[in-house]
């Protein structure tokens, strides 16, 4: 067992860092209450390299492992405080260029894939149905061949990414009564006629990453559009939900070490009765949670992206490292709040954001109850 | 823009420093190209983007550990790097002299370099340089255009009395000011390129050069600090202060 | 022979001031020293100098020196250090000398000291503090050889005083045409101000990026310079953001400036900029941000709004 970095994986590490602490490090209240998405963000950091790191050179990638990979998305969410943005890079990573890249033919890959590495394309993936969340697979949203078209119709929510991508992956299913078996995926582009998109959707937290929902009316996508084979659409969608379950949080790590790195800075500035309030022991043991939940959860996800590495199948290390991860940035920013009063529920201070956005990780990519199924169901329950 | 053949090469010696801004508190004091010195990258980089050079080569002295900038700048676009294998404390004039031997070596058409350095403030390498070549100088500069099949360079300087431009013949020294340009951030992808550009490395008996630094610095301290001095309410107790206090209006 | 040959600096019309300092770093290094004047059309110029105990006044006079390029100047100025067997050649921190002086002492194998604060005596040789590091640090440095090159800080050095004896004025006859002649001067930016300069103000007023645009720059800024009769500075920011000219900058990079009195109007105090103002007596900062490092040297410090404060302390000034 070997804890260390590369020379390599050091200096891409210490890249990021630097990429994301000069270029990432601006204001987020203003766009957090405006509801912005940052275009100019975005694109630096597709130039940089973010969104490729797991694709392969030859499509315009990094070819990184998943362990380098989800290190360095750590390294972002450390120095970049707008979790809108790295939710929809996240999005864009997990559900848009990981399906393409597993199951797209080479002619669907080397058309989309260098675009959606470098940032110019912006990807999503609509899954989620009015009467469809948890219970993935009972999908409305039908897909009916015709000639060398197949015709879309339905209605899709939470797309992640909705208003602002250029490629879609919609999956749909073409026979309702074959369930899981009758589904499938198609890459559906923004300007595809019969493809409306509603203006983006109020949310909580996560206010910087555009969402929309997504309507098909008679929308004709074209064969070779198809991603995968028909009747493969739940094979895929349970291997990308796994890759985004295993890594979608590794920027929540970083956030929640920049949480422990700010609370410590103030409580030890912070006096009270004489002292610094770090010397109170209900404060100092909030960090201490603090230090432990990020230490564990950094190990679940490298624990989870090694294994993933070694091509080993990595179900319920992926549910167990969400289930986690989220359940520890939520505690860890309520502390981070606590820590310091009145202050911790002012805007200004920028911990009651990071609380809204950190909620959100018990409910996408799967709630924490469906995160603890799949875990159950592993351990034969 | 006069159209013509390319420089063929510009030579753009670094100075690993200290990171200026990593502010008091940092503990570990982590080095980073002299940002003037990337300003001169970054000037290099887009003259040949613009098809007006062929080739950037950079030049650091220093022992291995400098390495690292030396990857930060092939990372950045340069074409190749030397490092220049000598841990010594030089000081300008040794690095104006080892830089001859270099200049001497290569033969650039242009060498551009940051002006000072951020860690020393001695602002003194480029246009040592240039006199031990016996090259024009440019310093202090915020525009660069080249003129006439690239045999002669125009340039804008920054001065205190502002302004001031001047043409130059080639080969030149130019000295990089702050205005010049914004330099890139390294990439991922650069930063992978970088891994397969070769690092030269020679030391100053490879160039046949001597040298012995001949200033020497005996001691640092920390300057007397300012005392702070008070607040004040408003702007009548300001008016108050500067005229009983101060005696200043 | 003269220990010391002193580079004044002027702008055709008339001697920089501050380039005079450099003459008490000479006083304090003991021994003769020469003032030396390079340009075209000098005879008032150097006029201007006799009274300053220097054993001449060294003029290069020729139109080939109407501007001041590097190489030719640098050319001159090694000759003429040869042939007076000069030790210590030395002039002002600026951009003139600091273009100029490191290819002088190139061509005269000399090593080279930019920025000296003080000298003190040290094993019986001379050691030069100067600052390093944004001026966060002082070094100490010695040099060895027969020659060195010097430039002096003026805040850290006082004007030399002019006395009753006059020294002779000494015209120094060079070969013009083997003079380089790879630089060619084409323009100089002219803006005509009626303020005094910066570097020799008792006055500085000077903004940083607060101040939006160039409009409010110069109103505000401009605006409380004028009521003071003082100068205008800026920050590295706003002269980034185009709110005013980059000869405005002071700062490690830019200018260093002494006066009397320095007020700062929403700026910060990065170390960069600290580096050009800590030696002014007295420093006023006007910033919204309690907590801007820049409170921590201030003389007096007031909380608020710029915008609102700065026309109010301009009013105030002008009711006397």
């Amino acid at each position: 067992m070997d804890f260390a970095w590369s020379e390599q994986q050091r200096e891409l590490l210490d890249a990021v860092g630097r990429f994301a602490s000069k270029q990432l490090d601006y204001d987020v209240i203003a766009n957090d209450r405006d509801a912005v998405f940052n275009h100019d963000a975005w694109k630096k950091c597709g130039e940089f390299g973010i969104h490729g790191l797991p694709v392969p050179a030859e499509y315009g990638g990094l070819g990184m492992d998943p362990l380098t990979t989800v290190a360095a998305l750590e390294r972002l969410g450390y120095a970049c405080k707008d979790n809108g943005l790295l939710f929809s890079i996240n999005a864009h990573m997990w559900t848009a260029i990981i399906p393409v890249l597993s199951n797209g033919t080479e002619a669907q890959k080397k058309k989309y894939l260098p675009g959606l590495c470098n940032g110019t394309l912006i990807g999503g993936n609509a899954m989620s149905e009015p009467n469809s969340g948890s219970d993935a697979f009972s999908l409305s949203t039908t897909a009916v061949k015709k000639g060398s078209t197949y015709i879309l119709n339905g209605s899709k929510i939470f797309v992640t990414n909705g208003p602002i991508a250029d490629l879609l992956v919609v999956f749909v299913t073409m026979d309702k009564a074959r369930g899981a078996d009758g589904l499938c995926a198609f890459l559906v582009e923004k300007d595809s006629p019969g493809l409306d998109v509603s203006k983006k959707i109020e949310k909580m937290g996560v206010r910087t990453s555009p969402m929309a929902e997504v309507f098909f009316t008679d929308c004709a996508v074209p064969e070779e559009n198809l991603l995968g084979k028909e009747g493969a659409g739940s094979f895929m969608f349970t291997k990308s939900m796994t890759w985004e379950r295993g890594c979608i949080l590794a920027s929540a790590v970083g956030s929640m070490q920049r949480l422990l790195e700010t609370s410590i800075r103030y409580a030890k500035e912070r006096r009270q009765g004489g002292q610094s309030i770090g010397k109170f022991q209900r404060v100092a043991d909030k960090i201490v949670n603090m230090k432990l939940r990020v230490q564990s959860a950094r190990h679940m996800l490298y624990h989870c992206a090694w294994l993933r590495g070694q091509r080993e199948p990595v179900y319920m290390e992926a549910a167990m490292a969400k289930l986690h991860i989220s359940d520890c940035w939520v505690k860890c920013c309520e502390d981070a709040i606590q820590i310091r009063g009145g202050y911790g529920f002012m805007v200004e201070y920028e911990v009651e954001r990071e609380l809204r956005d950190a909620i959100g990780s018990k409910l996408y990519s799967g709630t924490s109850e469906i995160q603890r199924s799949i875990i159950a169901s592993w351990l034969g329950l | 823009m006069t159209q013509g053949q390319s420089v063929e090469k510009i030579l753009v010696p670094f100075k690993s420093v200290p990171d200026p801004y990593a502010g008091a508190a940092a503990s570990t004091s982590k080095s980073v190209i002299n940002p003037f010195d990337e300003i001169a990258i970054e000037e290099a980089l887009q003259i040949r983007e613009r098809g007006e050079a062929t080739e950037i080569v950079g030049v650091t002295i220093g022992a291995p550990a400098v390495d690292e900038q030396i990857r930060a700048a092939l990372a950045m676009g340069i074409d190749r790097a030397v490092r220049i294998d000598d841990a010594r404390a030089l000081d300008p004039y040794a690095v104006a002299r080892i830089l001859r031997a270099l200049v001497e070596k290569e033969s650039p058409q242009v060498v551009i370099m940051g002006k000072q350095a951020v860690d020393d403030d001695s602002n003194q390498v480029g246009q040592m340089l240039a006199g031990l070549l016996g090259w024009p100088q440019a310093t202090f500069v915020s525009k660069i255009e080249f003129l006439e099949n690239k045999t002669r360079a125009r340039c804008t300087r920054e001065t205190d009395g502002g302004l001031e431009i001047v043409a130059i013949n080639l080969p030149a020294i130019i000295t990089t000011d702050l205005r010049l340009n914004e330099p890139r951030y390294v990439s991922l992808p650069g930063l992978m390129k970088a891994r397969r550009k070769p690092i030269e490395t020679l030391t100053c008996e490879q160039l046949g050069v001597t040298v012995r630094p001949m200033t020497t610095t005996l001691s640092t301290s920390s300057p007397t600090r300012r005392a702070a001095g008070t607040r004040v309410g408003s702007v009548e107790e300001l008016m108050a202060k500067l005229k009983q206090e101060a005696k200043v209006l | 022979m003269v220990e010391t040959l002193v580079l004044i600096e002027h702008d055709r019309r008339q001697v920089k001031r501050p380039s005079l300092h450099a003459i008490t770093l000479a006083q304090q290094l003991g021994g003769e020293y020469a003032l030396l004047v390079l340009g075209h059309g000098l005879d008032e110029i150097a006029a201007s100098l006799v009274s300053y105990g220097a054993a001449a006044v060294i003029v290069a006079d020729d139109p080939a020196l109407a501007e001041p390029l590097a190489d030719r100047y640098a050319t001159v100025i090694a000759e003429v250090a040869r042939k007076r067997g000069t030790k210590t050649l030395l002039g002002t921190s600026s951009t003139f000398s600091k273009d100029v002086l490191p290819r002088a002492a190139a061509l005269l194998d000399a090593p080279m000291v930019t920025d000296v604060l003080a000298i003190e005596e040290m094993d019986g040789s001379i050691a030069y503090r100067r600052p390093i590091n944004a001026g966060s640090m002082l070094a100490t440095v010695k040099v060895e050889g027969d020659r060195r090159v010097l430039t002096a800080r003026a805040t850290a050095f006082e004007a030399p005083a002019a006395n009753v004896a006059v020294c002779p004025t000494e015209r120094f006859l060079f070969d013009a045409a083997s003079l380089p002649n790879g630089v060619q001067f084409i323009s100089r930016e002219q803006r005509a101000s009626e303020r005094p300069d910066l570097t020799e103000s008792r006055v500085v007023v000077s903004g940083g990026r607060p101040l939006r645009d160039p409009e409010t720059f110069e109103r505000l800024v401009g605006g409380l310079a004028d009521a003071l009769g003082g100068a205008v500075g800026a920050t590295r920011a706003a002269v980034d953001a185009g709110m005013a000219p980059n000869d405005y900058q002071i700062g490690q990079t830019g200018k260093v400036v002494a006066p009397e009195l320095y007020i700062a109007l929403g700026i910060s105090g990065a170390i960069q900029h600290l580096a050009g103002i800590k030696d002014s007596r007295i420093i006023v900062a006007i910033n919204k941000d309690p907590d801007a490092p820049i409170f921590q040297i201030a003389t007096y410090g007031l909380v608020g709004d710029l915008h609102q404060i700065v026309p109010q302390l301009i009013e105030s000034i002008r009711r006397g």
